[in-house]
């Protein structure tokens, strides 16, 4: 087996090529240290007795990991296999019946030794989920729901299902309304990771406009990438019915890319977060006083991140009872740390186990 | 006399006629979708304001084809009630289906006098089969006086045929005993159902039937918010094994609650036909204009019956313009089904179709 000194090597170099970087962001060998430091006492955790309390204790990485990825962006797939590989495990990774080319292209610049970690399939048989010590599943809550059904119990199970992100701009309007423009557009908002809607203390309607142009200017040098009949339905819909609304109500505001479906901004008073139909669409709601669970409504429960703006840690401390796992800097929802709890699990630890010694 | 009922006598007048030989051609649509275009704008003020924000009005409007379209999506918005009439005279309203916490589409009637007339006239219209002996697997309008369904069936039931059987109690159960009794004369009959009511039957029965030569069925709905997710040809199979239907003897119903009048497709991979006073365009989203031959694209319904609430309906469903007869061009369609994307969505939704385990 190859150490964790040699692995974190191998997977450095891969995430140094362009199409990997594309995906993970800039992997040093000092962040996987790290990493490895921060989440199992010690970088060398798996590779030898080291000193827990009394006893000796070392890390063991499941043999095999089932990756059931979802269609929807590659960043899932690539976070789940780099957490695979670093751990030294084998992986077998479940590819959407559509595709997930940059993910599966992409394993090509892996190096050899990793790359043999690795098997990707389209469909599952029963000998793949035999193998498989932990199951990861990355999809719907009805797809997660199946998956768990066919785990067995000795096999862990490791979720992640439905999520969505929202945002709060404080102040600084001008400032916000171009780092959520961001974060609602990238990747064409179909992460979990992606903004829905922004929650704006103060004059809401202005953000909504400063925002509407932002989006405007981000889709000059990062368009859009085309979209289905379906999606384009989804938004055409979504713009006629608010076009409605907003013609007879002057709580809700509709702003449009001209002649395309580039992007949508829409403002409504009312605080219930409603999903976007996604290909950046978006909320813009006023900050209520308090903003709680009961005030988002039942989409609360799936929240992913909410990114603010300015960033300060008192003012996320004072969302810590809101479901999010995450609260992070508007602008950087969607570029989580290597170190994150993802979906609030501790991506690493969750999955060795220990032996001890003494 | 009102409008409201000069404009709704007229439609009701010129959809009477379209049964003595005079269908409603291209030229007649127009005119009368321009005058309940106008009628629309001038009585709802929501839908005025609509138009407004289209910059669409009836002065600059020359073709049905330019007339607003709204979304299904606006029947569902409570303080702006799509009605022409004040709200106080409305005597039925019909619900669209969904749970206690989805906001449900509200349409509006001060009289289904026309809405009854476009069923039946359409019924004659598009030579559709016998309905002298017909057997509801549908609840009876007094169990569920909201449904626009229960509705149509009631007005079947009352005149278009002599002998009607009502199969589901108010359980929910079917009266499998009473269809039994249908048809123990072995004359024909008419099966009126939803998709997941024939399923229920079919898993109710005990051993296939042979409904009596000349029998035929209506099924209409899909399995929206259900476990089951059956093709059409699958669904025709069944009809043949529990009781003894071919696929000629089906017929496909089409329609919504916001509309008042019905689309009929017959067998399988057949278009959906409308009576003559509707229009249909399909529309490519991406380009919001008509979709190519052959393209898929978003059906737009234009009722005239539809007098009373919003006669240009933009709907979720997905369509492709039926090529087979340029006569028909906008009157049929081959509905291909409801959107996917027609729910809004977080991550991983869109990721369902990849899980096939």
């Amino acid at each position: 087996m190859i150490s964790t000194p040699e692995r974190i090597q191998l997977l450095t170099e891969a995430c140094s090529h362009q199409e990997v970087q594309r995906w993970t962001g800039c992997i040093t060998s000092d962040d996987l240290n790290a990493w490895l430091s921060s989440e199992l006492g010690s970088a060398l955790a798996l590779d030898k007795f080291l000193p827990h309390g009394p006893l000796h204790s070392k890390a063991i990485a499941p043999k095999c990991i089932l990756h059931i990825v979802s269609g929807n962006t590659p960043h899932a797939a690539f976070q789940s296999i780099i957490r695979g590989l670093l751990i030294g495990s084998h992986n077998i990774v479940k590819i959407p019946a559509t595709g997930l080319h940059p993910f599966t292209d992409a394993l090509e610049h892996f190096p050899k030794p990793l790359r043999e970690l690795i098997e990707t399939h389209n469909t599952l048989e029963d000998k793949d989920w035999l193998k498989a010590d932990v199951v990861i599943a990355i999809g719907s809550d009805e797809s997660i729901a199946a998956i768990h059904q066919k785990t067995k119990p000795d096999q862990q199970f490791i979720p992640h299902g439905h999520k969505v992100s929202i945002a709060i701009a404080y102040d600084d309007y001008e400032n916000a309304a171009q780092l959520a423009a961001r974060d609602v557009s990238l990747h064409n908002q179909q992460g979990c990771l992606s903004i829905h809607a922004i929650y704006s203390r103060g004059d809401s309607k202005h953000f909504a406009e400063l925002l509407a142009m932002e989006m405007e200017k981000f889709c000059v040098n990062n368009p859009p990438s085309p979209i289905s009949t379906s999606e384009a339905g989804a938004i055409r819909i979504l713009r006629e019915t608010t076009r409605f609304c907003a013609s007879n109500d002057s709580s809700t505001q509709l702003w449009e890319s001209k002649d395309t479906l580039n992007w949508t901004v829409i403002h409504q008073d009312e605080p219930t977060l409603q999903l976007s139909c996604l290909n950046r669409c978006v909320y813009v709601k006023p900050l209520p006083p308090r903003l709680d669970n009961d005030i988002l409504g039942t989409q609360s429960a799936y929240l992913s991140t909410i990114a603010i703006h300015p960033f300060d840690k008192a003012e996320a401390t004072s969302l810590e009872n809101l479901s999010a796992h995450r609260i992070c800097p508007l602008g950087k929802s969607q570029q989580p740390s290597l170190f994150w709890h993802h979906d609030g699990i501790a991506p690493i630890a969750s999955l060795v186990k220990w032996k001890d010694i003494g | 006399m009102s409008s409201n009922t000069s404009i709704s006598t007229l439609v009701s007048d010129r959809i009477g006629l379209a049964l003595s030989g005079n269908p409603i051609l291209d030229d007649d649509f127009n005119s009368l979708a321009l005058q309940i275009f106008e009628h629309q704008y001038q009585k709802n003020r929501a839908y005025q304001n609509f138009c407004l924000a289209l910059e669409i009005s009836p002065d600059r409007t020359n073709h049905w084809h330019d007339i607003p379209a709204l979304p299904t999506e606006a029947f569902k918005i409570e303080p702006f009630p799509l009605v022409t009439f004040p709200m106080e005279q409305a005597k039925t309203t019909f619900l669209t289906s969904g749970t206690t916490t989805e906001a449900r589409g509200m349409h509006y009637f001060r009289s289904t006098k026309l809405y009854d007339h476009s069923i039946v006239s359409a019924w004659h219209e598009l030579n559709l089969p016998d309905a002298r002996r017909s057997v509801f697997l549908i609840a009876h309008p007094e169990q569920s006086p909201q449904s626009s369904l229960s509705h149509m069936m009631g007005v079947i039931s009352d005149q278009l045929a002599t002998q009607s059987t009502w199969l589901l109690h108010q359980s929910g159960s079917i009266d499998y005993n009473s269809l039994i009794s249908a048809i123990k004369d072995q004359q024909a009959v008419a099966l009126f159902g939803t998709a997941l009511s024939f399923l229920h039957l079919f898993d109710s029965m005990e051993s296939p039937l042979t409904l009596p030569a000349g029998s035929w069925a209506m099924e209409t709905g899909g399995y929206k918010g259900t476990k089951h997710q059956l093709t059409k040809g699958d669904l025709h199979q069944l009809f043949k094994t529990k009781l003894g239907l071919d696929s000629d003897s089906i017929i496909n119903e089409y329609s919504m609650t916001e509309l008042s009048s019905q689309f009929y497709s017959p067998g399988l991979d057949r278009p959906h036909q409308g009576p003559s006073w509707t229009r249909t365009r399909i529309i490519d989203p991406l380009t919001n204009t008509d979709a190519k031959p052959g393209e898929l694209g978003h059906l737009v319904i234009y009722d005239l019956a539809n007098v009373d609430s919003a006669m240009a309906i933009r709907t979720q469903d997905l369509a492709i313009q039926c090529q087979t007869n340029l006569e028909q061009k906008n009157t049929s369609f081959n509905l291909i089904g409801r959107d996917p994307s027609a729910l809004p969505r977080g991550c991983s939704r869109s990721s369902d179709e990849s899980l096939s385990l």
